[in-house]
């Protein structure tokens, strides 16, 4: 069951990131990266871990997705794409990353990445630990990101900032 | 014979009811009988009361009253039931249903109109089914210059991305589509696609109206998902679990909406503007932009974001209900048994009207109090969009991003003190488990 899900999953995510990058329409491959991203969500859901597939959601396509969208439909050019492969550059491609494929494949099946096995033992899935452990063991990352975070909105305020339009834009009521 | 038409002839009248009869004749033969015989030699049947239920069997606990009631009662607890019929998309449809014609006739009232008065003689209420009708028969008109694989996908996710946040609103203990542990974040995972389809919809109508609609409407609800979000973080804190069922379940003392009564408020305003109900219907202004983003639907494309849309404030009237007023608690008003006496007597009949071992009266109760609390909730968001004009774009912004988010976190500090100064939470003075 869970196998047929995965491969379902597997298959909607590594098509549509595919598609995203392959589609010739801009807007095709947001939505594309959008249908790949909910595909990283589910891999989540399957991994037992619901809190973060429901932030993957709603981020990445609540949130960035509908960015890269807006963003795709204010700059809409039909050839921003030129077409330059030719039939050789195509074949080394596709033997360039057939390649790495093989040897990254043959760097993991030697390693001990295939002797894990599953943990009978593994805790449940709990929100109320994640809570915890963010506020106690993991409280200096939380701050350090959210100052992160933070400086990078201000900063965004300060570059968007326009000083020569503030005078006309009087209080708004 | 005025009603009839001059060439009516008795014989073609016959003659066309037994060539009817021919041909439905013909499809049962030919088409129902094979697929039901194929249903039942290869689709695995349940087992009821430890038997295979074969038609047989089925049969004969149809006709005898003390053996349907078990039968119903294992259907109703399937997930197929709870997904499709139950606190799942049938119900929430119906309830959406209501809400249109309740709402077209109390607006009516409310401005001194009729509303809604031909179809069906009394009130008009038949004007639903003419209304739904009417959108299944017109024809889907697609501009253009559209980008039809979107302009045709769009009203169908905007109604199953409803659907999904509706399969989350628990209706009694226990009576939920998707029991999930992180069922807010879920609500508002789902809630943040709406945007996302607004959006495309409107991009792919190719056309400006829709397209300043969805910018709108992209404005609106990213102002206002923040402050949706913030205040139902309060609640979270009080009953320290996520799962929607946990938080209606650890109010069985005090309604939340009496310890956070701006962050209800905010919840509420929020909400409408989710709705994008008046006065936040920018998206839909129709005095200025057409119709917003709705400009170029037709027929059932519209009908379904009108269903999608009901659903939708359902849902949220739902979670409004769950978050703030208990959920499901409620004095008991439901008799222990429909009919008094009727478990010991030995008359079938008299057990199957009193639906003996289906009815359960504290899940009825439940069910009650939360459509009860629901429709009152629903009722407040109309009655709203009766005596509120429009209001500015630029106020809206401006509400949603410096007045609503400021005042989430008066309520979220409160909530706090009290935990901290042990009045209630764990171990406080009133405890809420």
């Amino acid at each position: 069951m869970v196998d047929s899900v995965f491969i379902g999953l597997s298959i909607i995510t590594v098509g549509s990131a595919i598609l995203s990058l392959e589609s010739r329409e801009l807007l095709y491959g947001g939505i594309a990266l959008a249908i790949s991203m909910l595909g990283i969500a589910g891999y989540f859901i399957i991994l037992d871990a619901p809190f973060v597939a429901m932030f993957q959601i709603a981020v990445y396509v609540g949130a960035v997705a509908v960015l890269i969208i807006f963003t795709v439909m204010l700059v809409r050019a039909p050839n921003t794409v030129t077409k330059k492969e030719t039939r050789k550059r195509k074949i080394a491609g596709i033997l360039l990353g057939l390649g790495f494929l093989v040897m990254a494949g043959s760097i993991l099946g030697n390693s001990t990445v295939t002797q894990l096995k599953f943990n009978e033992n593994a805790p449940v899935f709990d929100v109320q630990a994640i809570g915890k452990g963010l506020l106690t063991y993991y409280s200096p990352v939380l701050i350090v990101l959210a100052l992160t975070l933070a400086s990078a909105v201000i900063g965004a305020l300060a570059l968007a900032r326009r000083e020569d339009i503030e005078e006309r834009n009087e209080p708004t009521n | 014979m005025g009603s009839l038409t001059p060439d009516f002839r008795f014989g073609n009248f016959v003659g066309s009811i037994v060539w009817l009869v021919f041909v439905v004749l013909a499809l049962v033969t030919l088409l129902i009988l094979p697929i039901i015989f194929f249903v039942l030699f290869y689709v695995p049947l349940p087992e009821v009361d430890g038997e295979v239920l074969t038609p047989y069997l089925f049969f004969s606990m149809m006709v005898d009253p003390s053996r349907t009631l078990p039968v119903v009662q294992f259907f109703i607890h399937t997930d197929l039931f709870r997904a499709a019929i139950f606190p799942g998309f049938g119900f929430a449809a119906l309830i959406a249903a209501a809400t249109i014609f309740i709402e077209r006739k109390l607006l009516a009232k409310m401005q001194l109109r009729v509303g809604p008065l031909y179809a069906g003689k009394v009130e008009g209420i038949f004007q639903l089914l003419a209304d739904g009708l009417k959108l299944l028969t017109k024809e889907i008109i697609v501009p253009s210059g559209s980008d039809k694989p979107i302009f045709w996908l769009a009203p169908i996710m905007f109604v199953s991305t409803a659907a999904a946040v509706v399969a989350l609103i628990p209706v009694a203990d226990g009576w939920v589509v998707a029991d999930v542990s992180v069922g807010l974040i879920a609500a508002f995972a789902i809630l943040g696609f709406f945007p996302l389809i607004a959006l495309l919809f409107s991009w792919s109508s190719n056309s400006k109206y829709p397209f300043i609609g969805g910018l709108r409407a992209l404005h609106q609800m990213i102002a206002f998902e923040i402050p949706f979000f913030l205040s139902a973080l309060p609640v979270v804190i009080l009953s320290s679990s996520l799962n929607l069922t946990e938080i209606a379940r650890s109010q069985n003392l005090f309604m939340n909406i009496f310890i956070l009564p701006i962050n209800a408020f905010v919840f509420f305003i929020s909400s409408l503007a989710e709705l994008e109900r008046i006065p936040f219907d920018l998206p839909e202004a129709e005095s200025e932009i057409v119709a917003g983003w709705l400009t170029e639907t037709t027929g059932m494309l519209y009908g379904l974001i009108q269903l999608g849309s009901y659903l939708k404030l359902y849902a949220l009237a739902g979670l409004f209900v769950v978050l703030f007023l208990g959920g499901w608690s409620g004095p008991q008003i439901f008799p222990p048994e429909l009919i008094p006496g009727a478990h010991d007597s030995n008359l079938p009949l008299l057990q199957m009207l009193a639906l003996d071992g289906l009815y359960n009266p504290v899940t009825v109760n439940s069910i009650f109090w939360f459509m009860i609390k629901t429709i009152i909730v629903i009722l407040l968001m109309l009655i709203i969009r009766g005596i509120n004009p429009r209001i500015r774009i630029d106020i809206l912004l401006h509400t949603g991003w410096y007045k609503l988010i400021v005042l989430t976190f008066i309520n979220l500090f409160i909530v706090l003190m009290l935990i901290y100064g042990g009045v209630i939470g764990p171990g406080g003075l009133i405890s809420i488990r």
